[in-house]
């Protein structure tokens, strides 16, 4: 009765340049600490195996370091890892493996996929099919080789491969790296880990995306999980479990303000997120200058929050009522000047008016003695 | 505002109180000499508004020497209809009322009622400083400040910005001036004033350079890198294949079979080689018995050649011989006609030289006649020419003298003429016997004479009458007459004749023996040019000449033979019978060698055909040319055989081709080496590139672009956080600037307007500029063009004064009070600068009241008002208060 992990696309070596670099840093820390979780998971499960569907890492040309650090966060699970090379790790001539192997820091319980083949546990009773890529970029399915891969009765045959189903994933029919969409019931297998997809996605019964154990992308796709497969004996329907892994939420939210309660909305929202979350917000439609002020507030309070805030508001208008120019004290021209920034945002400048506006708003809004000197 | 009276005790010099009363409305001209305290009054009303009653610093206001003493000021004014009265006491007795219409205030308060009214303030510490002057301390002007108007202005600024804000009726910005310097200090800490990035924006701009430098290079590094990979994988999988295929073995063997092949060639070309060398003695053979057998059939041939040779040579010989006669005779025949042409030519030469003499004997004899006549001629002429000579000589004349002589006489006989005219006359008719006398020459019968002169005329017997010519030219013409005469016998005498005619016959006889002597000397130049002597040797030559040819003709033979030819024909004849005999002579020793030639010819001929003959006949060598015929048989009959053979063989070896063979060994064996080469190669590069990537695999390249990627991006957001704020600053600057410049522009108009006015009393064509902050700036004049500061200290005194007139019309119309001091102004403006002030100051005066205080009162006299004398009042007693 094996049980196994199913996991992909960790991406180790990724860095995150949209982020100011102390949350870059931590994002890239959770990917380390996503290994360990797989293989504390692993074995708070008791799985047999963990497989790797490709793309362990994100470039071929990482780090010795990230290499070392990959390898020893496999530490908390001893029992067999198999690691497949994706489209970015590929099984190179010369590869980030090839270095791994050099370097020596591969654990003896840690199996390298680096030629297409079967990779059989006895002891767990599987039989792995490797279909690595050994280049970038193939046109061909790669996984068509396991329909001859004889493996013995007894195992339990578990394909694993990177690319995408035909048909399925993408509309692009020259898309690289293929996989039949029946490869599954056409080799015979009891399971297809697959990778590539980042989001946890099941295919068919017995075909699967596992999605990466810790999201890196901004897309609202499940991402963020590991699989745990467990399947009697040969020919007996898996069972798949999927089980988040991840430390960061990723949210990207669009917002259009126009009235008082969307900003109240949007506040309480913000107020609502956990403080495990990665925000990507874009506004636009129009504020009031008192309004931009209580966003301002909002927003700085849920940056020192939650891990990383990004706000887009370049498309959204700053338009001051009178009761903003009454508070502010804006008399003689420097009402003129703030009616005037403000029709100037409809125009080519609009940009640089909205943000004029802001730091104008700013600069009466100082106690006068600052501001005088 | 209008002071009406003023009022000091114990300040200065004016310890008794002293009163300036019925101050006019408008202008006050109030004179003195120095130090009769108009400096003292001026003092005394800043002092009353100005100075805190409390304050410590306004000891000056004491009179010299008296430190007890409590200045006191007192003044009395109007201002929109309320009457203001302000009594100030300082030092020993500090106090300050005032009273406004019925109010009464005092100390500070009443102090701040007086500085709000008039717009100044007090200063919170010592003495009052310009700086708190403000509007008084731009309309009251102490003496020689007039031209410095730039401090005034500003620190009246607040006060006149506020009086514009309620004429334009606009409201100034309260904190506007305080943001655009906030907004420029925060745009200075990203552009400097031109716009171009400076502080951290600009290091972010340089530092972005250099994180796209780092990122550039990395990727160029990672794509090396992945080349190399690809390279790697490329070169491994080409090594591999080949080391399976093991293409060089194919080509080894492919080399064998040719090398075998070769051999095998190489073989048939040593035996092609020796049969060849074979056939080659072979042919040699065959060709030198062909010759053999060849020459001595020839011999044969020879034989009968040579027996026709000899006919043919005697037959020669024969008819050369039958030639010998007709040569001989020949040469005996032009021999003799030789002979006889040259005795003819001998005979025709003699008959030449004997006709050629006579004809020359014939030619002397002609030349002795004619020379003998012309020698009978010229005697002839010499005889006639001696005769004309002889006569020439006998009747010679001076032919001039002549000439002269007829002149000469020809003037006597007009002398005579005139003088018979002259002359008296006298003629008588004497009776026969009468004995008479004229000048003792007797005189008888009929006669007459002329008398020139005295005559004496004695008739005997009668007496003597003495007859004196009358006239006044006789005298002349009778001394004329006389001289002629004179001259005519003189010259008679030299030319030795008794008179012209005579003389006129002497030369017509020379002249024509001069003709004839002429004559006769050019005939005998045509018969005897150079000589009669010459003549007759010529003559005499001639005769010997003939002579000698009669004695040569005598010697002479005479021709005997009648048939002698012309010596013209006998020569044609002789040189023609001349060259037969040569032509002869030619013949007869060319015909003598031919003969020898045939005949040394026939000779050799038969010696040849006489050896041949006798070898031909012999036995040997007829058995000689029997073998030799059989064995040439022999010869190429194997000789066909054995070329035969070669052919085929060389056929056999050309279809073999060798020379390709021979390339296919080379390419086979160059191509083993190349494959082993490559082979190699592959590896040694497999290992190079495995070095190289390990290397570079180390350093991380990728993850070093993604961290260097991480750099570039958040420095180039906040490079664009930047450069967005500095658009935005740079927007709202430039748009508060624009509506404060808008704003500022609305306020300087009525003050404009209002210095318009004065400077064009001053200076019609003139303008005079308010700038922003509302002081007088930019001064034109027709064509000049400059700030008002560049201007004269006369002029800037005249500016000055004008700028704060203005300032006061301004204030005025804000309703603010206007009190105009001025303390001894002007003295460096000209008198027609000072007459227009003048016309400007009274303008002024009808809208504010001037107090114009001056130690000159003469400059002031047509200011159109009574001038007060302060010596004059402060004599006068204090009027009670």
């Amino acid at each position: 009765m094996p049980r196994f992990l199913h996991t992909a696309d960790w991406q180790m070596g990724r860095t995150f340049s949209r982020f100011e670099a102390e949350d870059g840093a931590a994002l890239v820390e959770a990917r380390f600490k996503a290994i360990e979780t797989l293989a504390g998971l692993a074995r708070e499960r008791q799985c047999d195996a963990v497989l790797v569907a490709g793309d362990v890492f994100d470039a071929q040309g990482v780090s010795d370091r990230t290499i070392r650090r990959v390898f020893n966060a496999t530490q908390g699970f001893d029992g067999p890892w198999v690691l497949l090379p994706g489209n970015h790790d590929a099984a190179l001539v010369e590869s980030v493996w090839t270095r791994a192997q050099r370097l020596k820091s591969v654990p003896d319980n840690v199996l390298l996929a680096l030629t297409p083949g079967v990779i059989t546990l006895d002891e767990q009773g599987l039989a792995v099919l490797c279909a690595p890529l050994t280049q970038r970029h193939t046109y061909s399915d790669l996984t068509a080789a396991f329909d001859r891969y004889e493996t013995p009765g007894h195992l339990v045959r578990v394909g694993l491969a990177h690319g995408g189903v035909e048909g399925l994933l993408s509309e692009d029919i020259d898309a690289t790296n293929p996989i039949a969409a029946d490869r599954a019931k056409a080799s015979r297998l009891d399971y297809l880990a697959l990778g590539d997809w980042h989001g946890t996605r099941q295919i068919d019964e017995r075909t699967w995306y596992s999605g990466t154990p810790e999201p890196e992308r901004f897309r609202n796709n499940d991402a963020g999980n590991a699989l745990v497969v467990e399947i009697d004996h040969p020919g007996s329907q898996p069972h798949v479990e999927a089980v988040a892994t991840s430390q960061f939420q990723w949210h990207q939210w669009r917002e259009a303000l126009s009235v008082n309660s969307d900003l109240e909305r949007l506040i309480e929202r913000l107020q609502a997120l956990p403080a495990t979350s990665v925000l990507d917000l874009r506004l636009s439609g129009e504020i009031t200058l008192d309004g931009d002020e209580r966003l301002n507030h909002a927003l700085s309070v849920a940056e020192a929050r939650i891990r990383s805030i990004q706000c887009e508001r370049s498309s959204l208008q700053l338009s001051p009522t009178q009761e903003d120019i009454a508070t502010l004290q804006a008399d003689g021209y420097l009402g003129n000047v703030i009616t005037r920034l403000r029709d100037l945002q409809e125009g080519e400048q609009g940009e640089a008016a909205r943000d004029a506006l802001a730091i104008l708003a700013t600069v009466l809004k100082d106690p006068r003695g600052e501001s005088a000197s | 505002m209008k002071l009406q009276r003023l009022r000091v005790e114990q300040v200065r010099q004016f310890r008794a109180p002293f009163v300036l009363n019925d101050l006019n409305p408008g202008l006050n001209l109030i004179h003195g000499p120095n130090e009769s305290g108009k400096s003292t009054l001026v003092r005394a009303i800043r002092a009353a508004f100005f100075e805190r009653y409390r304050s410590k610093s306004v000891q000056d206001l004491c009179p010299w020497g008296d430190s007890s003493a409590a200045p006191t000021v007192e003044l009395e004014f109007e201002h929109q209809g309320t009457q203001w009265r302000l009594i100030k006491s300082f030092l020993k007795r500090t106090r300050c009322d005032l009273t406004i219409g019925g109010d009464s205030f005092s100390e500070d308060e009443a102090e701040e009622r007086v500085a709000e009214l008039l717009g100044y303030e007090y200063s919170k510490k010592g003495g009052s400083k310009a700086a708190h002057w403000g509007i008084p301390g731009l309309l009251w002007v102490e003496q020689g400040t007039g031209q410095d108007i730039e401090q005034a202005v500003e620190h009246a600024g607040d006060h006149l910005q506020s009086a514009l804000n309620t004429l334009v009726g606009e409201v100034a910005s309260s904190g506007g001036d305080a943001v655009i310097d906030k907004v420029t200090a925060e745009r200075g800490a990203l552009l400097t004033r031109t716009g171009q990035p400076t502080g951290e924006y600009r290091q972010l701009g340089e530092a972005r350079e250099g994180y796209q430098e780092a990122v550039n290079d990395l990727e160029s590094r990672v794509a090396q890198y992945q080349q190399q990979v690809d390279r790697l994988q490329a070169v491994t999988q080409e090594f591999q294949k080949h080391q399976q295929e093991r293409p060089w073995d194919k080509a080894q063997t492919s080399l064998e079979e040719a090398q075998a092949r070769l051999a095998g060639i190489q073989q048939l070309e040593q035996q092609q080689q020796r049969e060849l060398e074979t056939l080659g003695h072979l042919e040699q053979q065959h060709e030198l018995t062909g010759q053999n057998l060849a020459q001595m059939k020839r011999a044969g041939e020879q034989l009968t050649e040579r027996r026709e040779a000899l006919e043919m040579a005697e037959q020669r010989l024969r008819v050369t011989e039958s030639q010998s006669n007709a040569v001989t005779g020949e040469l005996a025949a032009a021999t003799e006609a030789y002979n006889a042409a040259a005795r003819q030519l001998t005979a025709a030469r003699a008959q030449d030289q004997r006709a050629r003499l006579v004809r020359e004997k014939e030619q002397a004899a002609q030349r002795k006649q004619t020379l003998s006549e012309q020698l009978e001629k010229a005697r002839t002429y010499q005889v006639q020419l001696n005769e004309a000579l002889k006569q020439s000589q006998e009747n010679r004349i001076d032919v001039e003298a002549v000439a002269e002589l007829k002149r000469s006489d020809r003037a006597l006989r007009e002398a005579r003429i005139r003088s018979e005219a002259i002359a008296s006359r006298l003629s008588w008719a004497l009776e026969p016997g009468v004995l008479a006398s004229l000048d003792d020459h007797p005189i008888t019968g009929d006669g007459a004479e002329q008398l020139l002169d005295r005559a004496r005329l004695r008739i005997a017997g009668v007496g003597t009458f003495d007859i004196t010519p009358g006239g006044d030219q006789l005298a002349d013409t009778r001394r004329t007459l006389a001289e002629r005469e004179q001259s005519v016998q003189a010259q008679l005498d030299k030319l030795s004749v008794p008179s012209p005619e005579d003389a006129e016959e002497r030369k017509a006889r020379f002249e024509a023996a001069e003709q004839r002597r002429m004559h006769a000397e050019d005939l005998l130049r045509s018969v005897a040019p150079s000589g009669i002597e010459v003549l007759g040797v010529a003559q005499a030559e001639a005769a010997s000449e003939l002579e000698a040819l009669e004695k040569r003709l005598g010697t002479a033979p005479e021709v005997v033979k009648a048939n002698v030819p012309a010596l013209a024909e006998a020569e044609v004849e002789f040189s023609r019978a001349e060259s037969r005999l040569k032509a002869a002579e030619r013949a007869e020793r060319e015909y003598q060698t031919l003969l020898l030639t045939r005949r040394q010819a026939r000779d050799n001929a038969h010696s040849e055909w006489h050896r041949l003959d006798r070898e031909f006949q012999s036995n040997e060598h007829q058995k000689k040319l029997a073998g030799l015929e059989e064995r040439f048989g022999a010869l190429s009959a194997e000789k066909r055989e054995k070329a035969g053979r070669v052919e085929r063989r060389k056929e056999q070896i050309q279809q073999a081709r060798p020379d390709i063979l021979r390339q296919d060994i080379e390419r086979f064996e160059k191509t083993i080496q190349h494959l082993h080469d490559t082979q190699v190669a592959r590896e040694r590069e497999m290992r190079e590139i495995k070095v190289r990537l390990e290397a570079w695999g180390a350093e991380g390249l990728e993850e070093q672009l993604s961290e260097a990627r991480v750099g570039l991006e958040q420095c180039n957001r906040r490079y664009q956080e930047l450069s967005r704020r500095a658009r935005a600053l740079d927007l709202l600057l430039s748009l508060l600037v624009d509506q404060r410049q808008a704003l500022t522009r609305r306020l300087q108009a009525p003050l404009q307007k209002h210095l318009d006015h004065y400077v064009s009393l001053l200076f019609p064509e003139a303008r005079l500029e308010v700038d922003e902050q509302l002081q007088p700036g930019r001064f034109s004049r027709g064509r000049e063009l400059g700030h008002v500061g560049e201007l004269s200290f006369g002029a800037r005194e005249q500016m000055g004064l004008i700028s704060r007139l203005a300032y006061a019309d301004l204030l005025l119309e804000a309703d603010r009070p206007t009190l105009i001091m001025l303390d001894d102004t002007l003295v460096h403006s000209d008198q027609s600068r000072l007459d227009a002030m003048k016309r400007i100051l009274f303008d002024a005066a009808r809208r504010h009241q001037i107090l114009l205080f001056t130690c000159h009162p003469e400059k002031w006299q047509d200011l159109g008002v009574a001038p007060v004398d302060l010596e004059h009042l402060k004599k006068s007693p204090p009027t009670p208060a």
